[in-house]
């Protein structure tokens, strides 16, 4: 069963930190997280993934709809610390370039 | 590298619930056929997306009925490969594999099949005797 913590930083960043696999089974769980942040005013959404061990097509297509709800509410959705198995589907569906993974949470928001 | 064949097996109705076991069988599967990190992430990527794909759209719905579908997957771990075989009694599933290709950066859906033609060596489908039939090859890294 997949967990998904949800956090606010001092900076106004929100974290989802899906633990587990983020698959056709837990994707919308990371939809609902996303929309929570978003109607309590965070629309700056780091997902931290160091403790996500697989993602599907599905739980791309969640980051996508997340991508795209947080810049509709003027933020932005980054991704922090994926494996090796989450980076080779990010780049074998060319979404590493919009979703641009950084090495940490800390880092998702340093640049712009 | 793994020496020896392993052979793992599960039977389940069609319902998404059993998609975390064919999860936990693949984890197995490489675990003890002492796979590769990359053939892991190819096989478990494709076998997935696989099963995805069955439980979306191999799930009787038309006519509506109560009967409840079933699934049989089979799985092998040899020196050269890693195979799965799935077999459901649910629609029948036409597919294109030629027409497959990977959606635009903003789409939220529609990746699975292209997906797993992109992680391993071969992904097939037919239906026959009433079943679809789909099996996936990994051929092992050097």
């Amino acid at each position: 069963m997949t967990e998904f913590t949800v956090e606010r930083t001092e900076r106004g960043i929100g974290v989802i930190r899906p633990v587990g696999r983020l698959t056709m089974v837990s994707a919308k769980q990371l939809t609902e997280a996303v929309a929570g942040l978003i109607d309590g005013g965070t629309a700056r959404i780091a997902v931290d993934l160091s403790a996500t061990e697989f993602m599907d097509s599905s739980g791309l297509g969640a980051l996508v709809a997340g991508l795209k709800t947080t810049r509709q509410a003027g933020g932005d959705l980054r991704l922090a610390a994926p494996n090796e198995q989450v980076l080779t589907i990010l780049r074998l569906t060319n979404l590493d370039k919009v979703l641009r993974p950084r090495d940490s949470v800390d880092e998702a928001f340093d640049r712009g | 590298m793994g020496d020896h064949d392993t052979t793992l097996s599960l039977r389940a109705p069609l319902f998404p619930e059993a998609l975390e076991q064919v999860h936990d069988l693949v984890a197995r599967l490489c675990d003890t056929a002492s796979s590769s990190t990359i053939d892991r992430i190819r096989f478990e990527t494709a076998v997935i997306e696989i099963a995805n794909n069955i439980m979306e759209h191999s799930r009787r719905t038309d006519p509506p009925s109560d009967e409840p579908r079933s699934f049989h997957i089979v799985l092998h771990g040899r020196p050269d490969e890693l195979t799965a075989e799935f077999r459901d009694d649910g629609r029948p599933v036409v597919i294109d594999f030629k027409a497959i290709s990977m959606p635009g950066e903003d789409a939220e859906a529609g990746r699975g099949l292209a997906l797993a033609l992109a992680t391993v060596d071969e992904v097939t489908h037919e239906h026959r005797d009433g079943l679809n039939i789909w099996r996936i090859v990994c051929r092992r890294s050097a």
